[in-house]
């Protein structure tokens, strides 16, 4: 299949372009944090609990609270029905988010409890891990929850030769490559890194910048949604 | 200096400025400050410190907090705070006896009770003395970093909530807060003016804002 057509992607996006993205926070009322992220055609929700108390007992930590990510897919959320419950890549997914997050989170604050963060796919379209993790960042800025930094994330790949950024699902599933990336957007630190393909030395550096680049886009993105809920939130008009 | 004006809005991360003296909910490094929330910045002169917008309610000592008597044990009640951390009150609160006695007939399962907190330490384990049952009236859940906003300073907004609605009012620093009046109007008035300062709480001005509501609403 032809994932370029005339120096064009399939969905006429330029190599560098990320697909459309909307954001909002303070969505959910059962919840102390909530997100919800339209990427594309991904649509993902993400909501925290927490802190609270942490069971079983004897694993808790006396020095920090454990943030645990779960990340599900819902069975309508792709075309072929998926199966309920946790498979082996949610449970992969739901382990490199927890650990993303974990590393910008200050735990040391609510030692003895657990702050869970749960992320569900709605609808997938490529690129849901990355999606998820700004969702679950965007939450947990919203709860309260102190944190060093957002987490931004954005996947690069190679389709027909070209390193282009945001594979959509055809791009995902006919591609040479699948980088997806999570950054801590102020000091640059890379929080995830994953790889699904061949790619050559240059190849790679050249879509790492380009995952870079497009999370800092996010980034921007991730600030003014927080920012424009704040601002609501005082004139009265939020929860 | 600080990157920032007073009264600004801060994202987690943010640079709040350099070289500068901040108190709350920032952290530093290599001599920068950032936020570490998101809430309101002030500035007043040389310090900073950081609003919340929210989070939960880790208890602090000496405050008074608004519990619900969860279970009765053998050596006190265990008592939700509306906090991560739970603690159970000593059988001692009530009675010298507490060995012999049913201590379910002093609090029982479901009891409002306010009660002060005192010696937390780093993994929050605290105590809880001096309890107050309260009888009738209803609780309803604020934000717990807004309760400094329904107090006020020296109380101010506290006072007026309760001249002007006529209600009982006992504020819980965890977020909590019992409202009694034998006017259900009278009650449901002060629901909605506290629920107003939450929303409003980052504003300037508001003390009057509520005064003037309230008036108005009392004279229809």
């Amino acid at each position: 299949m032809k994932l370029i057509v005339d120096g064009k992607r399939l969905d006429g996006r330029k190599f560098d372009e990320l697909r459309d993205i909307k954001m909002e926070v303070n969505v959910l009322d059962r919840t102390v944090g909530s997100a919800y992220v339209q990427w594309g055609n991904n649509k993902v929700l993400a909501g925290v609990h927490g802190p609270r108390e942490f069971h079983p007992k004897f694993l808790r930590d006396p020095t920090k609270a454990i943030l645990t990510c779960t990340y599900n897919m819902a069975a309508f959320s792709v075309e072929d029905r998926k199966r309920p419950g946790p498979d082996r890549r949610s449970v992969e997914i739901s382990k490199v988010i927890s650990d993303a997050l974990s590393s910008v989170a200050v735990l040391e604050k609510y030692p003895n409890t657990g702050i869970d963060v749960f992320v569900e796919v709605l609808q997938a379209d490529a690129g849901t891990r990355c999606v998820a993790i700004v969702a679950a960042s965007l939450a947990l800025a919203n709860s309260g929850v102190p944190m060093k930094d957002l987490v931004s994330a954005c996947a690069s790949g190679k389709i027909d030769g070209e390193i282009v950024v945001d594979l959509m699902k055809e791009e995902d599933n006919y591609g040479e490559c699948d980088l997806p990336i999570a950054v801590s957007p102020r000091k640059g630190d890379v929080l995830l890194l994953q790889m699904d393909g061949h790619l050559s030395r240059d190849e790679y550096n050249k879509a790492y910048d380009m995952a870079v680049d497009g999370a800092k886009k996010v980034y921007d993105m991730q600030k003014k949604t927080l920012m424009d809920s704040m601002t609501n939130y005082v004139e009265g008009e939020g929860k | 200096m600080f990157n920032v004006k007073d009264r600004e809005f801060v994202i987690p991360g943010q640079l709040i400025g350099d070289n500068v003296y901040c108190t709350e909910n920032c952290f530093s490094a290599e001599n920068k400050v950032h936020s570490s929330i998101q809430g309101m910045v002030r500035v007043m002169g040389t310090r900073g410190k950081i609003i919340p917008i929210s989070g939960a309610y880790t208890p602090k000592r000496d405050d008074v907090v608004i519990g619900l008597v969860v279970e009765v044990l053998e050596c006190g009640w265990l008592v939700d705070i509306n906090s991560p951390y739970m603690s159970v009150m000593m059988g001692e609160e009530a009675t010298k006896n507490v060995m012999e006695e049913d201590l379910s007939k002093y609090y029982n399962v479901g009891d409002k009770i306010s009660v002060k907190v005192i010696r937390v330490n780093e993994v929050y384990n605290f105590d809880l003395i001096r309890p107050r049952k309260l009888n009738e009236g209803f609780i309803i859940n604020v934000n717990p970093k807004r309760i400094p906003r329904v107090v006020g300073k020296r109380r101010s907004m506290l006072e007026i909530l309760r001249k002007k609605t006529g209600c009982n009012i006992v504020v819980g620093q965890n977020g909590r807060i019992w409202i009694k009046s034998d006017k259900p109007d009278n009650a449901e008035l002060a629901v909605k003016a506290i629920k107003k300062i939450e929303r409003e709480a980052q504003t300037s001005g508001l003390t009057n804002r509520i005064e003037s509501m309230l008036d108005d609403e009392r004279r229809k």
